[in-house]
């Protein structure tokens, strides 16, 4: 196919199609309710995707989680509060091992917040959001064709690493119309790797520890230890296969700037005068790739729509401080940026001068 | 083929209390499975936290052990993906109705091809016996010392909100008509709900006065009777099956939403 103008959440769905996914479900919430309605529109022209618009965020989470025990390749799309409410699930299915795809086009938060504004929000919640121990893998693209390109790779990673994978977007980015060319994206598809329900077997899918046969091992560490490192090797060993991230801009700079999803594009004026860092794989965080990077600079400057939650994150793995900017209350412009980087004292001259002109 | 065919023997015991009402339950289905050939590769269990959901623990079935309350959306999903399954919903009164109260209602509104099990022992047994959506008034528990305050969730009613759904009501003392409420209910072409009175021995039924399970049992007899045949409708301590009118097509998923949604929220 040609050439063609889509929107960051119909990439979605068209990445998820193509991954070979057959079951959608979802509750509307802006900004991600064109996943859901793309969905159900694809879906009465191509009854092999089934389509529930469920009751709420918890049915819709637990749903895909069924859906794909019964052998389909599933998912969903929430934003803020609809993904607090599915964090509960988002710990069952890694604790099953079930691969599905959580999609969370973030708005500004807490609670009902700025309902069509952009946000940042959820980067630590896509790590800790459910209680317990647990390894998540997150994506977090930048542009349109990567929402479809990214899509696919969630898909992969989770029937891969048998578990839950979030794809994170924005508003900004969810609504963003550009041209694409999805042929010239080729990413292979990993058929089914969980073989589903009913296929002869007397399995125990459980959410409470337990013993391969079933018995409940709800006070045994050693057993927990067990599984809990087994399942954390196989997605350690997953993920380092789907390291991506972006290093550019002005490598001979002496500040690297870290800046993901929209707000990487919203950076973009700053080319000539930094280094550029992006991690695409949001989780497991890239420790290697920084730890090698990060070490060329004399500043570090995190630039993310939250109050420094990537940046905490990076100053844990460094072991040095960052600088911030945060992009708060919507407020996800180039306009915002300059402001923060002035803030800080480093904002170059002639970006200085663009604003007065 | 016996019953005991569909029940992992070799788990015995069970982690239930002596003179729990769940085995019967459970002894009741496997015999109704082992009829109508339900085996490993055409049926699924979908079960909830609580006492009651371990029984997908002892069965010879994949079996998915729900989080507390989420047992329609998976069992649904499930059904929906695999409409050529059995799908079997065992869990409690207060994991159906009160945490998952939203997902019932919504379940019987859309009738999917499930069949829920609903072990009413009126109490949440697991969690040590506090009051719950199914407690009938007056009943002093560890959460209600003066006694339940509110009327229990009228689940007949409920489920007869789709004049297309399937409502029984039976107690494990009434084994054979409980034997013929699950027959019935896995035959029913859509949503049926089985809704299963029994005794929680330790953590309900001695706090209120009942020495021993033998004494609740002999209190379901006593006070429940067959309502008359072709009730539509069962009062109070009445035991029958309430069929609708069966849905002339299969339950589909919904189609294209029409127009453009313009707001926001
Ligand atoms: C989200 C959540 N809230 C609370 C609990 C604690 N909990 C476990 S079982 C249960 C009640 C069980 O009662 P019921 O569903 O009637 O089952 P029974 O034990 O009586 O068979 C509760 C409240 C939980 N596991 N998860
Ligand atoms: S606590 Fe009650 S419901 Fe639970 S196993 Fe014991 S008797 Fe049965
Ligand atoms: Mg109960």
């Amino acid at each position: 196919m040609a050439k063609r103008l889509l929107q960051g959440n119909e990439a979605v769905l068209l990445g998820a199609v193509k991954a070979g996914a057959t079951y959608f479900a979802g509750y509307p919430i802006s900004p991600s309710s064109e996943v859901l309605m793309a969905a159900s529109v694809y879906a009465a022209s191509h009854p092999e995707l089934r389509f529930l618009q469920a009751e709420d965020e918890i049915a819709s989470a637990n749903a895909i989680i069924g859906a794909s025990l019964a052998g389909a390749k599933s998912f969903t799309a929430t934003s803020g509060p609809g993904y607090s409410l599915m964090q509960e699930a988002i710990g069952y299915a890694h604790k099953l091992g079930v691969p599905t795809v959580f999609v969370d086009v973030q708005r500004v938060g807490p609670a009902t917040g700025m309902p069509t504004m952009p946000g940042q929000g959820d980067i630590l919640q896509t790590r800790y959001g459910s209680s317990g121990d647990y390894t998540s893998i997150v994506f977090y693209p930048s542009t349109v064709a990567e929402c479809y390109e990214y899509t696919i790779h969630a898909f992969n990673c989770a029937e891969e690493s048998r578990s839950p994978v979030i794809l994170l977007s924005d508003a900004f980015l969810g609504h963003l119309n550009e041209v694409v060319d999805l042929d010239a994206i080729d990413v292979p598809v990993v058929p089914r790797t969980l073989e589903p329900l009913a296929s002869g077997h007397t399995r125990l899918f459980s959410g409470v520890a337990t013993y391969p046969d079933g018995e409940p091992a709800t006070a045994d560490g050693d057993e927990f230890i067990r599984q809990y490192e087994e399942a954390k090797a196989l997605r350690l060993e997953v993920a380092d296969r789907y390291a991506f991230y972006e290093y550019g801009w002005n490598k001979d700079a002496d500040t690297l700037v870290i800046a993901f999803g929209i707000t990487r594009r919203i950076a973009q004026p700053l080319a000539p005068h930094f280094a550029l860092f992006r991690p695409i794989r949001i989780w497991p965080v890239l420790q290697d790739q920084l730890r090698e990077i990060a070490p060329r600079y004399k500043r570090l400057v995190v630039i993310e729509g939250s109050d420094g939650q990537y940046a905490s994150v990076v100053e844990r793995v460094l072991y040095r401080d960052v600088h911030r900017v945060p992009l708060l209350g919507g407020r996800m412009s180039l306009e915002a940026v300059r402001e923060g980087l002035e803030r800080i004292g480093l904002l170059p001259r002639e970006l200085a001068q663009a604003t007065v002109s | 083929m016996s019953y005991k065919d569909k029940i992992k023997t070799d788990l015995f015991p069970t982690i239930w209390c002596p003179g729990c009402g769940i085995g019967l339950i459970m002894t009741q289905l496997a015999t109704v499975m082992d009829d109508l050939g339900l085996d490993k590769s055409n049926t699924v269990m979908v079960t909830g936290i609580g006492c009651t959901g371990r029984m997908g623990a002892y069965m010879q079935f994949d079996s998915v052990y729900t989080l507390h309350g989420r047992t329609l959306p998976v069992a649904e999903a499930i059904a929906t993906v695999r409409p050529e399954l059995n799908v079997i919903v065992v869990s409690g009164d207060g994991d159906l109705t009160s945490i998952g109260g939203n997902h019932l209602l919504h379940a019987i509104r859309r009738n999917p091809r499930i069949k829920v099990l609903c072990n009413n022992n009126e109490i949440y047994g697991l969690t040590g016996g506090q009051t719950g959506p199914t407690t009938p008034v007056g009943t002093k528990t560890v959460s209600s010392p003066a006694g339940a305050t509110f009327s229990p969730v009228n689940l007949q009613g409920l489920v007869n909100t789709n004049p297309n759904a399937f409502y029984a009501k039976t107690t494990v003392y009434h084994q054979g008509q409980m034997r013929r409420a699950i027959k019935e209910a896995i035959e029913w072409p859509g949503f049926a709900f089985v809704d299963i009175t029994s005794q929680c021995i330790e953590n309900n039924g001695r706090r209120i006065g009942f020495p021993s399970a033998n004494e609740m049992l002999n209190y379901y007899k006593k006070e429940y009777r067959q309502a008359p045949p072709g009730s539509t409708q069962l009062a109070n301590h009445q035991l029958g099956i309430v069929k609708g009118k069966p849905a002339e097509t299969e339950p589909v998923p919904v189609g294209a939403a029409s127009g453009n949604g313009s707001g926001e929220a």
